[in-house]
């Protein structure tokens, strides 16, 4: 029975989150925010990059920083995809509190409503690397690529954004909502410490030991590994490092964040109740 | 230049265009038909009808929030679709079960800010939000914020908004939905005395509660599906049911009472039943008195036995069956299985 | 005795549009105040993702100007979503929570209240900015050579006011938009940051396009202040300073003109279509 409650919310949730992702506007417009925002998005960077360059888009730099750009999208997407909901039920819709009184696992909820966004975002992902690869002389020969690899790591670096994600959803029932997406700028704050766009040795050495505690960080590493193996091994951060030892710390420090997930979420879920912040509107 | 007329409104008529979903083509919707209403100054003006009606609608239409599809509406002899930015600068609305505001701010400060924006000067919009207060009974919750209300001091909230600003015309759209009992007596005795104190006032009210546009409203005007069907003080209104005999029985009945056998009575021309906790009451209005014995005997057919019985003056709601064929909440239950 | 005696006099013109930009942005100032988790999510994160641009030229070997160019244009970013999120989307929030409807039917106009929405949110913007500003150039020992105070102040200004009465026309469309207020919100971001050469200077777009991308004030306003706060800005520059500052006034000039005539058209467009108190959830 406990577990077809999971599943239940996770899967409502999801039909519910694709009902409201995909029905915002017309298609036309729909693909064009979908198309334009990764791309001018990844179009910074390689911007950023040929001034200073002179265009050299052989170099391992530059299949570094836009595969770790491209796959980062992910991260918006699936932080925002299960925090914003809370904004979103709580605020818009003001469905929460009848979600709270239904017998709904609210976690699986929350990720259940973030799946139309990870989609969305692969959407986002798949184009960027197209584009890569098309224009821009990105190496990635799909004969090569380790697929077992590349799958299991999403796998779990999936996982571990949603547990992220229910980290920032425990936040966000304590606080008013702001003017923009909460998990779109937690995002782009970590992207200084994740190894995204440039190698970990870039940044002071006070700095790095962030990057090392972060998941994402070795999620970004072995999807370098597995697509193109070649441009990850110029870079010394994790040479020392195998790829299975790279995924069980991928496993450990998801694990230890997803617990500490677990647990903040909780806390904060007690604390809204408690101060009957469910079904408030903090409109300002 | 109103001639005497605080809201005019001549062949007014208001179409929307709805679809479900994107790939549904558009349909029409009729929410108002040629309404003709003539509202004197100082006057409280009542619109009575089921949900759906179109009450809203025109209320909207006339606090500018809404253009009219045909014809036209003046507030105190300004077009509202011409010159709306002068009919703001006269009128006020407060809607039933408004969210408005913002929750972080306290109830002075959202009361504040609303009438800054009416250009009223500070001390005077704290005094006159201090008298509010107490007069609705929440002087002590000046300094709560207003996500920390209830519902129904929310609701005062709001309907201290719209006084603060001491419109011509005051346009209240359900206002004590959301209010306990004692609460909505106090904003009607409110609402009364607000009148009273001066006329040069006017207030369109909205409501489908029968007793709130019975006990206040100067003129009442009847709405169903977009059309006004009568528009009288409720003394008039209830005089053209005066010959008719009305009836509240309340009957034991071992088992359900059948209404059809009742209807086909020749002279029978509403027959509603509501069970109660021990007994069934029925509403019944006759054509004449002499009906009523066929009535009685038709309870009897059916095993039915009078507790007590009574006959009663003619209300708003008989009124509305008579113009409608149907209750209230008849229509508002057809309305919603409609949609 | 009346219980309540009829209201002496009620201000119209320009005081009641100064009253009306000040009660808008009292719940906002307020609201800060109130709930300062926005000091994380607007100052301190939005501070680690410019510096994440700045190693990255770090990375690449860029000369050490351009390290500059990012700080300034992260501080920028600030304006920017000031405007995309506190002003022009801020319409949407309004409409769905009944205020909307409360402030077209009031005799303040709409110019005012967006007014007060974005002097609200100034506070947080200016300490956003300052904060990268003042931190990103110490940290990452950036020095600054100003050209000329005045011109800067000119510039800085003349962007703002353009840039304000962009937002202001921009919120218009918002009057009659739903739940797509959001994602065209967000869609404008990126696209923007790219378009107005927030990171880089903007001339390597190609004259045509860096041409088009100065409709929006940022372009033009940020390109100036490089060549006026860097020894090396002159060279990297798309168009002379004064050329800009003239164009950035004409920018105001046109979008102040085109704000206030746009948001009386979009209004009588919402309330013939009843736009104004749908909720198209």
């Amino acid at each position: 029975m406990r577990r077809s409650v999971n599943f239940r919310s996770f899967f409502t949730a999801s039909w519910l989150g694709w009902q409201i992702e995909s029905n915002w506007t017309d298609p036309f417009l729909f693909a064009t925010y979908s198309i334009v925002k990764p791309l001018a998005g990844a179009g910074i960077l390689v911007l950023m990059y040929s001034i200073i360059t002179q265009g050299q888009f052989d170099s391992p730099i530059f299949a570094y920083l836009y595969l770790g750009n491209a796959f980062y999208q992910y991260v918006p997407a699936v932080l925002s995809g299960v925090s914003w909901t809370i904004i979103e039920d709580r605020e818009h819709y003001r469905t929460l509190k009848y979600i709270y009184v239904a017998p709904v696992n609210i976690p699986f909820y929350l990720f259940g409503r973030g799946v139309a966004k990870f989609i969305t975002g692969s959407f986002g992902v798949v184009l960027t690397l197209a584009a890569g690869v098309l224009f821009l002389n990105v190496p990635l020969d799909w004969s090569i690529v380790n697929w077992p690899l590349f799958f299991l790591t999403m796998g779990l670096g999936i996982l571990m954004l949603a547990l992220m994600g229910l980290l920032l959803a425990g936040v966000t029932l304590m606080v008013a909502r702001h003017s923009y997406f909460i998990g779109d700028v937690v995002a782009s704050g970590f992207f200084l410490f994740t190894g995204a766009i440039f190698p970990l040795e870039v940044l002071p050495n006070f700095l790095r030991p962030i990057g090392y505690i972060l998941p994402i960080t070795y999620w970004l590493e072995l999807i370098r590994r597995a697509l193109v193996g070649t441009v990850a091994e110029a870079f010394p951060t994790f040479t020392m490092l195998s790829n299975a030892q790279l995924l069980i710390i991928l496993l450990v420090s998801s694990l230890v964040f997803g617990l500490a997930a677990i647990f903040v979420f909780r806390r904060c879920d007690h604390q809204a109740r408690e101060r009957g912040l469910i079904d408030q509107i903090t409109n300002y | 230049m109103n001639n005497g007329y605080a809201i005019q409104t001549e062949n007014l008529g208001r179409i929307y265009k709805i679809r479900n979903n994107r790939k549904e083509a558009a349909r029409q919707l009729v929410a108002l038909q040629d309404v003709n209403l003539e509202v004197h100054t100082g006057e409280l003006f009542g619109l009575l009808g089921p949900n759906g009606a179109g009450k809203t609608t025109l209320i909207k239409i006339l606090t500018t929030l809404l253009s009219p599809s045909s014809g036209w509406a003046k507030v105190a002899g300004i077009d509202v679709d011409r010159r709306p930015e002068e009919v703001r600068k006269r009128i006020n609305m407060v809607s039933g079960g408004e969210t408005s505001g913002y929750g972080l701010l306290t109830v002075r400060e959202n009361l504040w800010m609303f009438a800054q924006f009416y250009g009223i000067e500070s001390k005077q919009a704290n005094q006159r939000i201090k008298t509010l207060m107490e007069i609705v009974g929440m002087a002590d919750r000046l300094n709560t914020k207003s996500s920390d209300l209830s519902t129904g001091l929310r609701q005062k909230m709001n309907i201290v908004r719209g006084f603060l600003t001491d419109p011509e015309v005051l346009f209240l759209d359900e206002p004590t939905l959301g209010l306990d009992v004692g609460a909505s007596r106090d904003v009607r005795s409110f609402i009364k005395r607000w009148m009273d104190e001066d006329h040069g006032r006017t207030m369109l009210l909205t409501t489908h509660y029968m007793v709130e546009a019975e006990e206040l409203c100067d003129r009442v005007a009847i709405i169903n599906h977009g059309r006004v069907l009568a528009c009288d003080s409720p003394a008039h209104l209830k005089q053209t049911l005066q010959h008719e005999a009305i009836f509240q029985v309340r009957v034991y009945a071992p088992q359900l009472i059948v209404e059809e056998p009742f209807c086909q009575i020749r002279g029978v021309q509403d027959f509603h039943q509501k069970t109660e906790v021990d007994a069934v009451r029925l509403e019944i209005i006759l054509e004449e008195e002499a009906v009523l014995a066929d009535v009685i005997n038709e309870l009897a057919r059916q095993q039915a036995r009078i507790l007590s019985l009574q006959k009663r003056e003619p209300t708003l709601e008989d009124i509305f069956v008579q113009l409608v064929g149907q209750r209230m909440e008849e229509v508002e239950h057809a309305n919603v299985t409609a949609s | 005795m009346q219980m309540l005696p009829p209201l002496e006099r009620k201000n119209t013109g320009w005081r009641l549009f100064l009253m009306t930009v000040l009660g808008r942005s009292y719940p906002r100032v307020v609201g800060m105040q109130r709930e300062r988790s926005w000091m994380f999510f607007d100052i301190f994160m939005p501070l680690l993702a410019v510096s994440a641009y700045v190693f990255v030229y770090r990375a690449i070997g860029a000369p050490e100007e351009y390290v500059g160019f990012v700080v300034m244009g992260g501080a920028m970013t600030a304006f920017w979503m000031n405007v995309l999120w506190s002003m022009s989307s801020q319409l949407y929030w309004e409409k769905e929570q009944g205020n909307l409807a409360l402030y077209i039917i009031s005799p303040a106009s709409m110019v005012a209240i967006l007014l007060g929405m974005a002097v609200g949110g100034l506070f947080a913007t200016l300490l956003r900015a300052i904060a990268i500003i003042t931190l990103g150039s110490l940290l990452f020992n950036v020095t600054y050579v100003i050209a000329s105070f005045w011109q800067l102040i000119a510039v800085f200004s003349l962007s703002m006011i353009a840039l304000y009465g962009l937002g202001m026309m921009s919120a218009s469309i918002f009057l009659l938009l739903s739940r797509e207020a959001w994602h065209i919100a967000n869609l404008a971001m990126e696209p923007v940051y790219l378009a107005s050469g927030m990171y880089f200077p903007v001339k390597n777009l190609g004259f045509w396009a860096a041409a088009a991308a100065s409709i929006i004030p940022l372009t033009l306003g940020l390109d100036a202040m490089r060549q006026l706060v860097f020894e090396t800005g002159p060279t990297l520059g798309f168009l002379s300073v004064k050329t800009a500052m003239a164009i950035l006034a004409l920018l105001s000039v046109v979008y102040l003109f085109t704000a206030r005539r746009l948001l009386a058209y979009i209004e009588k467009l919402a309330v013939r279509e009843g736009r104004l108190t749908e909720n198209r959830r």
